[in-house]
């Protein structure tokens, strides 16, 4: 006869809506581990998804994903010039907000690829086909909604989805889209035309008051649209990317990059770290905490629910001393009423995790390592609960039941 | 008939004190007696004169302070210190009735029943038998799987007495058991201890106030400031003015 089935059995009510309670704080728990590992993988997704042996960025910054970079667009072709370089690529990102056709507000992440070499064929695409030319095609992330198809409006162009791919999030959590890089930084700069004529009669009129003003070819350029002006150079971009050729070394490419003074470079596990360190380790301690209180939170309340349980049959656990009971007989009921407890808590928040987290605005990575653990701490907090019960338990007299 | 152990309970000079010096009290003073087994006696005495002192010593809950006591023929305490394991002793040879049934609320009568054989490890096929056959003995079987909640206070007191007699204890101790019941129940309850007495060879001792219940037992214990006089002679010769 177990003892502990019994009491439960019971009052059975109260048990279950016990552990729906606990179980509703452990879901959170899991949660927290969840959006902890979404967090990390949703950061590093995306640089790791371009496959890339080295970053060039702006000197003295960490890199786009950590900060603001800032690097000439003809670094690309000084970087593949490098011995040892196979390939270079041209990193530029920016995140927009913008309003679909229906009305809803959209947000990512615009990605600009290095056209035509990179049509984006080296990303995760689970539906459609790589940017098949070097204008208005994009290919979005599965978590911006957006179907196949789909045409969207972005500044004076449309723009059409021919790929979706999956799991490619900014580092806020916002979906990223992928354009060839000319579009991307045409819908990052693009302004109105009133704007654009207002900028090249102010340009003029400073080139008229100067000394440069009297050369008329300089003044009849100084009119015209800015990419025509061969002064000035092509939109800056965030980051060079490298990839080495077979059997070239990665320290020898480093130290003719690091040579150059307008540029630092990190490795792809460096990126990965700066990510991580910077942007993640804040997130990561808060949610430590907030985790870490919860469980806290979970074991004092269960200590309080076991304490409970056992005061409420203190009388019978006097009569089973009396009745010459071990002490094990009566620690052992104690011990599964909160193991019990613990366990369908825990049982609840993983079947309520597998449903509900699918639902979180943010990705939610929970892995069978992470329920193991959980339940680890569960059984843990279950038998720490126990001794609140067990110190009642042990204090009660059999002379109380003589007493009547 | 008697056809369970034989010993009965022999106790020679218990005694129990509590505190020193200016809160120094004698609660049972050199207390001797012995009860047979297949006798009932009935414990008779004041509020505070020593009956739950007794009871608790017997119940082995409390060693006293000195004496030696032994149970269906068992030394239990020797120079006021419990020998061998309480539980074992209080689980095999001890049995207890209350005044309130003092039932297990989340157990059903059945498993009320049998909770003292499967403390002491009964195999759960025979304790069910054994839990069957008394409860059918002492009129409950047809409640066995109800909880206790669902008993009336009859009912319960019989389930009681069925868990202190199932696994045939030496010295059955019963509080009050009689209190809380009308006058037939409280009769047939006691008709039950004697039966028990009689045909499970155990010793009874019954505290109680009740004078209804002193024409079923075989001798009277008068206990009062903690000194315990044995009687030796039936009720009936109690009953007689006089005559005690």
């Amino acid at each position: 006869m177990n003892l502990a089935i019994r009491d439960v059995r019971h009052d059975l009510s109260r048990f279950v809506l016990t552990a729906v309670g606990l179980g509703l704080l452990l879901t959170v728990v899991l949660a927290m581990t969840g959006i902890y590992n979404g967090i990390i993988l949703d950061a590093t997704a995306l640089p790791d998804s371009f496959g890339a042996d080295l970053w060039i960025v702006q000197r003295e910054t960490r890199g786009p994903f950590a900060e603001l970079s800032r690097i000439p667009a003809g670094l690309e072709e000084r970087a593949r010039s490098v011995p040892g370089v196979a390939e270079a690529r041209t990193y530029v990102a920016h995140t927009i907000q913008r309003d679909l056709p229906d009305g809803s507000p959209v947000r990512f992440m615009a990605v600009g690829l290095s056209w035509p070499d990179d049509r984006g064929q080296a990303l995760p695409i689970v539906a459609g086909r790589p940017i098949a030319q070097p204008h208005y095609e994009f290919l979005a992330d599965r978590s911006l909604g957006l179907p196949l198809g789909a045409r969207i409006p972005l500044g004076r162009e449309v723009y059409v989805v021919v790929g979706i791919t999956d799991g490619l999030l900014a580092s806020g959590g916002e979906p990223a889209a992928f354009f060839t890089r000319s579009d991307a930084q045409k819908i990052q700069n693009e302004t109105s035309n009133e704007s654009l004529r207002l900028e090249r009669a102010a340009r003029s009129a400073r080139i008229r008051e100067s000394e440069l003003g009297r050369d008329p070819e300089l003044l009849r350029f100084s009119g015209a649209a800015t990419s025509l002006i061969p002064a000035i150079g092509p939109a800056p971009v965030a980051a060079v990317m490298l990839n080495l050729a077979p059997g070239a070394s990665e320290a020898s490419v480093r130290a003719t990059l690091e040579a150059w003074q307008d540029v630092s470079v990190y490795s792809q596990e460096e990126q990965r770290a700066l990510i991580l360190g910077g942007v993640v380790e804040k997130t990561r301690r808060q949610i430590g905490l907030f985790r870490g209180l919860l469980v806290v939170i979970s074991a004092i309340l269960m200590g309080l629910i076991i304490y409970t349980m056992t005061v409420d049959k203190i009388h019978s656990i006097a009569l089973l001393k009396l009745l010459g009971a071990r002490r094990t007989v009566i620690l052992g009921m104690i011990l599964q009423e909160s193991l019990l407890l613990g366990g369908l808590a825990y049982g609840l928040a993983v079947v309520l995790g597998n449903v509900a987290f699918d639902l979180f605005p943010r990705r939610v990575v929970v892995g069978n390592e992470h329920r193991l653990a959980l339940l680890l701490v569960v059984a843990l907090i279950s038998v720490m609960a126990s001794i609140v019960g067990i110190k009642k338990a042990l204090a009660a007299d059999p002379n109380e039941v003589l007493a009547g | 008939m008697t056809g369970g152990r034989s010993g009965g309970v022999v106790a020679r000079s218990l005694s129990k004190h509590y505190g020193e010096g200016n809160t120094y009290v004698q609660a049972l003073s050199e207390a001797g007696f012995e009860i047979q087994p297949g006798e009932v006696v009935a414990l008779l005495g004041p509020s505070g004169s020593g009956k739950s002192t007794l009871l608790t010593i017997l119940g082995l809950i409390n060693p006293p302070s000195s004496g030696w006591l032994s149970i269906g023929g068992q030394e239990v305490i020797r120079d006021g210190q419990i020998v061998g394991n309480a539980n074992i002793i209080r689980r095999r040879e001890l049995g207890f009735v209350f005044q309130r049934s003092n039932l297990i609320p989340f157990l059903t009568a059945a498993e009320n029943v049998r909770l003292v054989l499967e403390l002491d490890d009964v195999p759960g096929r025979e304790a069910r038998q054994r839990a069957r056959d008394i409860m059918e003995a002492l009129g409950v079987a047809d409640r066995a799987d109800h909880l206790p909640a669902q008993l009336s206070g009859g009912q319960q007191q019989r389930v009681a007495i069925a868990r202190s007699l199932i696994h045939q204890p030496s010295l059955l101790l019963a509080d009050e058991p009689t209190a809380s019941l009308d006058k037939e129940l409280g009769r047939q309850v006691m008709q039950l201890f004697r039966s028990a007495a009689k045909d499970r060879g155990a010793a009874v001792l019954v505290v109680t106030h009740d004078q209804r219940a002193l024409d079923l037992v075989d001798r009277i214990f008068e206990i009062e400031d903690g000194v315990l006089t044995v009687g030796s002679e039936g009720v009936a010769a109690h009953s007689t003015p006089g005559g005690r």
